[in-house]
């Protein structure tokens, strides 16, 4: 399963979005989750993906800044199905949630 | 003065989820008391609980529902019906003149019960995000502001059993007062979690279950009492400016004329009878009503030793010989104790018994107390009793005792006390 399929059940099934809404350049706030709930999908993120991110939130506007991002994390740790520590910048973001 | 008309009620309750439903339900006597089925029911020596009827994905998108803690949830759609029972439309309204007071005792408890479950039972650091935005006492309060943009005060009263009647009466000060137009004002508890069961069973408390039927365990004003039985729920109400409610035609439920709040300073949990009947008489006075104009009575009444002979006894203080000729209904007998939301729902339940000529019974009441001597309307409603002006008494751990006197509408034209 890719990282963005992967990523998608974790919406589809938490946060019950129709998968069809689910586009890489959509913005996630669209889809009801602000920057308050992207702290929580981090959490999802870390445990699907056994990375660990850093403490501070990061800013994942889209489907697609929050699938790079995970990829770039795996990649970077060369072991994707290994607990890893985040220790690469987020992509830019448009704009950063307050 | 302004006058207060109460416009709008919503509710989510033991007894339903649909004013209808819920008064028909308490005028049956149908007890919304069960034995409750979860794992950790086999730590309690009384799994007891009047449960709700009510699932969250009904009425919020899931990335919302995340944020919202049963407490809320429930106090958002008893809001939500309270407003479209009011047929109120906040496009036309000063929002900053529209207050929201909101009553819980234990706000967002399973919000905390699930962190600390997290945090030590698993020993783990990942707890949910937003416990704080959950487990906060004002979150249902600011969540019913943020459904209707509602910019003016919103508060939250955190006074255990007596929350909500306080924060319908502190609502009713400001609109009597004319600082606002329109409040939203109840309350809500969510509080059936181990945590806040245990707390209170430690507390001896709670009822022992009846070991014929537990839906009986709630025995108000009764000898073989044994303690209350914890519920969950949210009544909220829409109190308006009685003028604009008239100008706009709405449904008048009733009239809040009196509140009356006073505090028992000589201990932490016992109450007492000299402050229960000074808070019966400051809300008299506030009402401009004699003690004969009063028609029924909804107790406190919760079914622990403690307070059903105080209460009992207060009520005498006030009202006299005439005491022993006033229905008292003790409604917790069949919807629990919704702690912090038990005076918001007794109150809608005068209003609505009001409004249909019905008297509510006391259920489970066989053989009062010796010294519970009064007319509880044992076990059985009384239908087609007009009466116009009703006393819903609410007392509480802490010693605040509040006390809300509201009249029928169509006796609202006439001041209280010439009646009689």
């Amino acid at each position: 399963m890719t990282t963005r399929e992967r990523l998608s059940k974790i919406l589809v099934k938490n946060y019950k979005i129709d998968p069809t809404r689910l586009t890489l350049d959509g913005p996630l706030e669209e889809l009801g989750i602000d920057s308050l709930g992207m702290a929580e999908l981090l959490f999802f993120i870390e445990d699907e993906f056994k990375v660990q991110l850093p403490f501070d939130p990061v800013p994942l506007p889209t489907l697609g800044d929050a699938v790079s991002y995970i990829d770039g994390l795996l990649t970077a740790q060369h072991i994707p199905e290994t607990p890893v520590i985040a220790g690469i910048a987020p992509p830019a973001a448009p704009h950063r949630p307050v | 003065m302004k006058r207060v008309a109460v416009t709008g009620i919503g509710m989510v309750s033991p007894l339903g989820n649909i004013a209808t439903e819920v008064l028909a339900n308490a005028t049956a006597g149908r007890s919304a008391i069960c034995r409750i089925d979860e794992p950790w029911c086999k730590r309690l020596v009384s799994p007891l609980a009047a449960c709700v009827n009510f699932s969250g994905d009904e009425h919020f998108a899931a990335p919302k529902l995340r944020m919202l803690d049963r407490v809320s949830q429930f106090a958002i759609v008893a809001a939500r019906q309270a407003v479209g029972d009011a047929r109120f439309d906040f496009e036309n309204a000063d929002r900053q003149r529209v207050g929201v007071f909101v009553g819980t005792g234990m706000g967002g408890s399973q919000t905390s019960d699930d962190g600390y479950h997290t945090l030590y039972a698993e020993q783990s650091d990942r707890i949910k995000p937003f416990t704080i935005l959950m487990g906060m006492t004002n979150a249902p309060a600011a969540w019913i502001g943020i459904e209707y943009e509602l910019t003016g005060p919103n508060l939250t009263y955190s006074t255990a059993c007596s929350s909500s009647a306080v924060s319908i009466g502190e609502a009713w000060m400001r609109l009597r007062n004319g600082d606002l137009d329109v409040a939203i004002a109840g309350g809500a508890e969510a509080p059936l979690s181990l945590g806040a069961l245990k707390a209170w069973e430690v507390l001896h408390t709670l009822a022992r279950e009846d070991p014929f039927d537990a839906s009986k365990s709630c025995k108000p004003f009764s000898k073989s009492r044994s303690g209350m039985v914890l519920g969950e729920g949210a009544t909220i109400f829409v109190l308006e400016d009685w003028e604009r409610a008239i100008r706009r035609r709405a449904t008048i439920h009733g009239e809040l004329i009196g509140y009356g709040v006073t505090t028992d300073t000589s201990h932490i949990t016992r109450p007492s009878v000299a402050g229960q009947a000074a808070a019966m008489r400051a809300a008299l006075q506030a009402a401009g009503c004699v003690p004969a104009s009063i028609d029924t009575i909804n107790a406190h009444g919760t079914g622990t030793q403690a307070n059903d002979s105080v209460e009992t006894a207060a009520i005498k203080e006030v009202f006299g010989e005439r005491a022993y000729r006033i229905p008292i209904s003790a409604t917790k007998a069949i919807h629990g104790h919704l702690l912090g939301a038990s005076g918001a729902l007794e109150f809608a339940l005068c209003l609505l018994a009001m409004q249909h000529d019905i008297l509510l019974p006391t259920m489970h009441l066989e053989l009062a107390a010796e010294d519970c001597d009064l007319d509880y309307v044992p076990n059985c409603a009384r239908h087609n009793v007009k009466f116009d002006t009703i006393m819903s008494n609410s007392f509480a751990f802490g010693g605040t005792n509040a006390v809300l006197v509201a009249r029928s509408a169509r006796s609202a034209a006439v001041r209280c006390g010439q009646n009689n």
